[in-house]
């Protein structure tokens, strides 16, 4: 029978290849619109950087909204699409961004994003494009999204 | 002509975690569409194959297939049947049937009505598949659910509908079961299975699927690892011994069912792995790397 090969890694190895932080951008706000209301001929700011409605020759299509959970330790862009009734359209991620390494147990670290927006001064290791490995939940983005619904489901119309 | 620039890729929470697609080489507009049926064959395997949704098949299984016959979705169909292959293979190791150990620990919720099964509910063999795609189970106490290998099912059916397409290569990562297709093989960094913080190493992928498992862990709660959310049907407790298990292999439901069964018996798995034309590595107790030999060259560990 075949021989598995033994590797015995130091501690620090674990470590060593991490990067600071990990960020994967998906779609932008502007793409995400487009792709969720493709009829829509224009989108109007109903709430800065926040919630647009959408409109297709006069009558509205529906809701875009922007919203950020924290994941792990930093936080993940989703926008929910809702119909003009209210309901859930779409849900699409919009960035994600997850962090690696000692540093991240340090509240001082942690503390440099707080309030940052999107385009903040995260170290980003660009060569790290998919992650495999223990499931990541999504519980926080489904509980934004449910949020999101009692925010404004009723409210946009 | 599509330009390399032409990628696409997206995410949408899903199957509890984050699912990515990626799609380049084509039009970007019929890349888009190309996604969305990807991710309709996510939701579709979803909603057939939920342990928690009332309407699934796994649910009217659960329900009624102790009682009569049940007719399931061809997808339903297909992963049972290798679930029922794995399970004869592996003497049992393999088992879709410990839905009420999860339940006793917590880790599947009780459906209303459901009751409580004793412990000595465990059988081997308690599926069984019928003419015309129906289903019966062959005890009263038979509770399934499809976690351990329907998210590498809908990666691979996800993963058809892009090779089906007109695109060149593309990706499906369902929170850490990936698959690839394309001519250029493709990068997956492998999280620590004891500090999921932490990268153990990167591997290449071209034209095939890899699935990891690692002892259960909450990385929005806590970040050490707790128990297993393995069961080893031989004791009827949580996998102990191997702390994360990855499996590469032709399709993603075959390296998902396979973690289960190397977080459980370790490096006597080699004779299954050989069947299935796959590959393992695990990461021991002792924090130990081990790689099946025909893969070495493609593991990257972290130095």
């Amino acid at each position: 029978m075949t021989q598995w090969v033994r590797y015995t890694l130091p501690a620090a190895a674990i470590v060593s290849i991490a990067s600071p932080a990990y960020a994967m951008q998906y779609l932008s706000i502007e793409e995400a619109q487009k792709h969720a209301f493709p009829s829509a001929t224009h989108f109007t700011e109903v709430q800065a950087g926040r919630i647009w409605k959408a409109e297709a020759g006069g009558h509205v299509a529906g809701f875009f909204i922007f919203d950020r959970v924290i994941g792990k330790h930093l936080y993940i862009d989703y926008a929910v699409a809702l119909t003009p009734s209210g309901a859930v359209h779409a849900v699409e991620i919009l960035q994600y961004r997850e962090s690696y390494g000692g540093e991240i147990r340090s509240p001082s670290w942690l503390a440099q994003f707080v309030g940052k927006t999107s385009g903040s001064s995260l170290k980003i290791n660009g060569d790290i494009r998919n992650i495999a490995g223990a499931t990541l939940s999504s519980t926080h983005v489904t509980e934004g999204v449910k949020r999101v619904l009692v925010a404004y489901g009723n409210r946009l119309r | 002509m599509a330009t390399a620039s032409d990628k696409v890729r997206r995410a949408k929470p899903m199957l509890g975690t984050f699912v990515e697609i990626e799609l380049a080489g084509a039009a970007k507009s019929e890349m888009n569409a190309t996604i969305d049926a990807a991710f309709e064959a996510v939701a579709c395997v979803h909603r057939l194959m939920s342990f928690h949704e009332r309407d699934s098949d796994v649910s009217r299984l659960n329900r009624d297939a102790c009682l009569q016959p049940v007719g399931v979705h061809a997808w339903t169909f297909e992963v049972l049947e290798a679930a029922v292959e794995m399970h004869q293979r592996s003497n049992g190791i393999f088992d879709v049937a410990v839905a009420p150990i999860l339940q006793a620990m917590g880790l599947l919720p009780n459906l209303r009505g459901d009751a409580p099964i004793g412990g000595n509910a465990r059988a081997f063999d308690a599926i069984e598949l019928m003419d015309g795609q129906t289903v019966r189970f062959r005890h009263a106490d038979v509770r399934i659910d499809l976690g351990g290998i329907a998210k590498g099912f809908a990666v691979d059916r996800a993963i058809e509908v892009l090779r089906g397409s007109g695109a060149t290569s593309g990706l499906v990562n369902a929170g850490g079961d990936l698959a690839v297709f394309g001519q250029e093989p493709q990068t997956a960094h492998i999280r620590h299975p004891r500090d999921p913080r932490g990268l153990i190493c990167s591997v290449e992928v071209t034209g095939e699927a890899l699935a990891s498992t690692a002892r259960r862990f909450d990385p929005f709660h806590a970040a050490r690892t707790m128990d297993s959310a393995i069961i080893d049907p031989g004791n009827r407790k949580p996998a102990q011994g191997i702390e994360g298990a990855t499996v590469r292999a032709h399709s993603c439901m075959i390296a998902d069912a396979l973690t289960k069964i190397v977080m459980i018996a370790g490096t006597d798995a080699t004779g299954l792995l050989e069947h299935y034309h796959a590959s393992a590595l695990l990461v021991a107790a002792d924090g130990d790397v081990l790689i099946t030999p025909d893969w070495q060259h493609a593991v990257h560990l972290a130095a």
